[in-house]
């Protein structure tokens, strides 16, 4: 899918040369450790980048010119996976053989050297308006998460169950830290990020591997820099609470619960798992759909999500507030027979189908190929959905009962509508 | 089967009306491991008025109808057409609109049958009084989690405002009183007056072969027998040209103040080629008004009475349609002023050229083609342009035959001080809680 080139010690160029699609894709990602601090100044640093720069020097400047690129879109967020924070540079062109005009790829490549290279300074620190408006921006964003009560809910649950882990830092940091970050620190925080970091940067489209490394390598002078010591997950510390119940002015509750597991994306057994949780709550032929939502009327939504990084499996049930109990009850009923091994072939076969049919889709967008390769590079240096697959298919319901007893319920947290109906 | 080539998308349409009046478009895409089906039927929530099929007087049927029947049609007496396409390692859907019922599938494998499985739970309605009534407390949940949702609260306030008697302006799904009111015969009513192959269309695009798969949807076709296509008698009432509601507040739990700025389109009888080119040249004009590049958003985001939940959107269906431009703000009144302002401003002077239209034009061919990398956007947004008699491959040569002039009419058609309203949204006075 794609081939690898090393321009720099822990700098690579990924590049998937297709005619699949009408446009071309980039994605440069730059890693660094997962920290409240880390996540807050990088995303400001983030949005600063994608403000302004230095050749255009205000928002509207530098959008005109991605209008005339033919409204290639260019945009830089701030991620996270495991405990990994990810700023990416993303940037999607079209493919100007669609085009009467001709030399856009070249002007996109030098464009995003402009972003990443030329930044907007002023004596040596990001222009000092700008630097304020962003701040902000990052606290608005913080604070929008209210207002998505599944969102939030998901967060409270997080932050309550396991302060201070990766799990539950937020890759946008905190509005503290965000608040308290001088326009020095994020200088030197952009330049961690340009010369320390390591690099992965990727291309999709009808493009030549070799002549986007050695643009690459010719105009952005990455240079050499160390490959961080890969540090192991972060151990899951039992939290203080088991049940929380809050309340917000709102007509459904949002149950949440957070199930630990052993198994991560570094075990062998993540695949059994990953099946494990499809049978479980992953689809709709699974336990949990056709039990809670078809067979009780009790619910539009509820599923079970593997968060493999970390180890840790949630169940997320839209409910009547008056049904935290009996939802919670089924739920683990439904566990219960996972546990027993009563899963029937059909459910089984079913699964298998549905991941395999995942996988092969995403991989028919860029951003699927990109995000995936990324993924998997830390297991495969070759990456094809067949690794994956094989793994699947030889999993069998017995596997499946064997890691849904290793499961442990940790926390359950309901957020309800109604408070006068417990004395909470 | 007819054949149409757009040569500089490099894409190729196949595409046939079968003798039982569906209309069936094939798009086969070189490269893509998937296929994505979607077979639509022209009936949304707006059509809760109408004479039924064989039948000589208008009924008018509960709001949510069309969105509970989508619900239904996937459980037949056999079981749930989920397990089917599982089984076949399809992922399956279905969504409703305000014009449109949507049932689609997406799979790597096993094509042939996943497309009759589609074909077959479409067309074979199962409705009893039991599967009903045990569908009503998971809609139910449904529409009580769109109540918690403030952005879903503050698109629906907006279009209620704006509209005094068209039906645009019920939810969706109905409300949890309106739901209790459908039955199993209600159900067979909406179903064997909108559903008849004549009123829909069934779109397949990905990793197929046209002959073959024309051939075996044209075989299953045959081999279903539907009664003789009838002209559908959809009624809406009268609706004035200025808004219902001016301006409206609602408090929920959120963070701060959410505002929607509607206007309300003068001109909503367009079709066709017409429809196309004014909704373009309108999204033009509202792009270089709204959009990241306006002196708008410039003084709107620096000055912070904007955040990133900003956008804008002009949209356009037959008797109804609206542009809106929101966002998350600390200011609404001034944010409300201001937007007032720009609308004010282009109307007395008209501030945009050629080089203005050259840009915003590129942007937008760009979008499109980005857009072309997605068998969803395609089969979804082709079928929604082709009940409004328009062709998703015409978009590029629109846009490179708009004028600066065009902008300007198309925005005349949505600048009237008496089309405009607002809706926001507050968080709870402070001691109320």
């Amino acid at each position: 899918m794609f081939e690898t080139i090393n321009i720099a010690k822990g700098v690579n160029v990924h590049v998937n040369e297709t005619t699949q699609f009408k446009t071309i894709n980039f994605s440069i990602k730059f890693k660094d450790k997962l920290t409240k601090e880390k996540a807050s100044a990088r995303s400001i640093l983030a949005n600063v980048l994608q403000h302004s720069n230095e050749v255009y020097p205000s928002h509207t400047a530098l959008r005109m010119v991605l209008d005339d690129l033919y409204g290639t879109s260019l945009y830089i967020d701030s991620s996270k996976r495991g405990n990994e924070h990810v700023v990416t540079l993303n940037v999607e062109t079209v493919n100007d053989q669609y085009l009467s005009e001709k030399g856009v790829l070249e002007k996109v490549l030098n464009l995003m050297y402009i972003v990443l290279f030329k930044p907007n300074f002023e004596n040596g620190l990001f222009k000092e308006s700008i630097f304020t408006r962003e701040k902000h921006s990052i606290v608005q964003r913080i604070e929008s998460v209210f207002d998505e009560k599944t969102r939030y809910a998901q967060q409270r649950m997080m932050e309550l169950a396991l302060p201070n882990h990766p799990a539950s830092i937020t890759s946008n940091g905190t509005i503290e830290i965000v608040e308290s970050i001088t326009n020095e620190q994020l200088v030197a925080e952009y330049n961690e990020m340009i010369t320390q970091n390591e690099i992965e940067i990727y291309a999709v489209g009808d493009v030549k591997p070799e002549m986007i490394a050695s643009y690459i390598r010719e105009f952005f002078h990455f240079k050499d820099r160390e490959k961080a010591i890969a540090v192991p997950p972060m151990e899951l510390v039992k939290p203080e609470q088991s049940r929380v119940l809050e309340f917000e002015d709102m007509k459904q509750g949002k149950l949440h619960m957070a199930f630990f597991t052993p198994i991560t994306f570094r075990d062998e057994k993540f695949p059994i798992m990953q099946l494990m949780n499809g049978v479980f709550g992953g689809y709709a032929h699974s336990k949990l759909f056709v039990n809670i939502r078809e067979k009780e009327s009790m619910a539009y939504y509820v599923s079970s999500s593997f968060a493999s990084q970390f180890g840790l499996m949630f169940v997320l049930a839209g409910i009547d507030s008056k049904l935290e109990e009996k939802a919670v009850t089924l739920v683990l009923e439904q566990l219960e027979e996972v546990k027993k091994g009563n899963i029937s072939d059909v459910e089984l076969d079913q699964t298998k189908a549905l991941l395999i049919n995942q996988l092969k889709e995403a991989l028919d967008s860029a951003r699927g190929q990109i995000d995936i390769y990324d993924q998997y590079m830390e297991l495969t240096d070759r990456f094809e959905p067949e690794y994956m697959i094989n793994k699947w298919k030889n999993v069998t319901k017995e596997d499946i009962a064997l890691v849904a007893k290793e499961l442990s319920l940790e926390m359950t947290y309901f957020l309800s509508g109604k408070e006068d109906e417990t004395n909470a | 089967m007819h054949k149409v080539e757009f040569e500089q998308l490099e894409e190729t349409l196949f595409h046939e009306k079968l003798d039982n009046g569906l209309t069936v478009y094939i798009l086969p895409k070189k490269g893509f491991s998937k296929t994505f089906a979607t077979f639509t039927t022209k009936y949304g929530s707006i059509d809760n008025h109408f004479v039924p099929q064989g039948e000589k007087e208008p009924i008018k049927v509960p709001d949510g109808i069309a969105h509970f029947l989508e619900h239904k049609m996937f459980e037949k007496e056999e079981g749930d057409v989920f397990q089917e396409f599982s089984k076949q390692g399809a992922s399956a859907n279905a969504f409703t609109s305000f014009t449109r019922t949507a049932y689609l599938f997406s799979a790597t494998g096993e094509i042939d049958k996943n497309v009759k499985t589609l074909l077959d739970f479409v067309q074979t309605p199962y409705f009893t009084e039991k599967t009903v009534e045990k569908e009503k407390g998971i809609i139910a949940q449904e529409i009580t989690m769109y109540d918690d949702q403030p952005d879903w609260r503050l698109y629906f306030g907006i279009i209620e405002n704006m509209y005094k008697n068209h039906p645009v302006k019920i939810d969706i799904a109905g409300t949890v009183e309106s739901i209790q009111d459908i039955t199993a015969e209600h159900l067979y009513t909406c179903y064997n007056t909108f559903y008849h192959p004549s009123n829909m269309v069934l779109f397949i695009v990905g990793n197929v072969d046209p002959e073959k798969m024309m051939a075996l949807v044209k075989e299953d076709q045959a081999q279903k027998s539907f009664e003789e296509p009838t002209e559908i008698t959809r009624i809406y009432p009268e609706e004035p040209k200025e808004v219902a509601i001016k301006e409206r507040v609602l408090e929920m739990s959120v963070q701060k103040p959410k505002v929607f700025y509607g206007i309300k389109p003068e001109k909503l009888d367009l079709i066709g080629p017409d429809m196309l080119k004014h909704e373009l040249a309108a999204q033009l004009a509202y792009e270089l008004l709204f959009g990241r590049t306006s002196d708008f958003y410039h003084h709107a985001y620096e000055n912070d009475w904007i955040d990133e939940s900003y956008s804008f959107d002009y949209s356009l269906e037959q008797g109804f349609g609206y542009a809106l431009v929101g966002s998350d703000t600390h200011k609404p009144e001034i944010l409300i002023k201001e937007i007032k302002h720009t609308l004010q401003n282009a109307v007395e002077k008209w501030p945009f050229g050629q080089e203005d239209l050259d840009r915003v034009r590129r942007k937008k061919i760009g979008f499109f083609l980005r857009a072309l990398n997605s068998p969803e956007y395609i089969a979804n947004q082709f079928t929604n342009y082709a009940f409004n008699e328009m062709n998703l491959f015409d978009v590029v040569p629109v846009l490179e035959e708009l004028e600066v002039v065009d902008l300007q009419n198309a925005f005349a058609l949505v600048s009237h001080e008496s089309q405009h309203s607002v809706f926001t949204i507050m968080p709870p006075k402070k001691g109320e809680q």
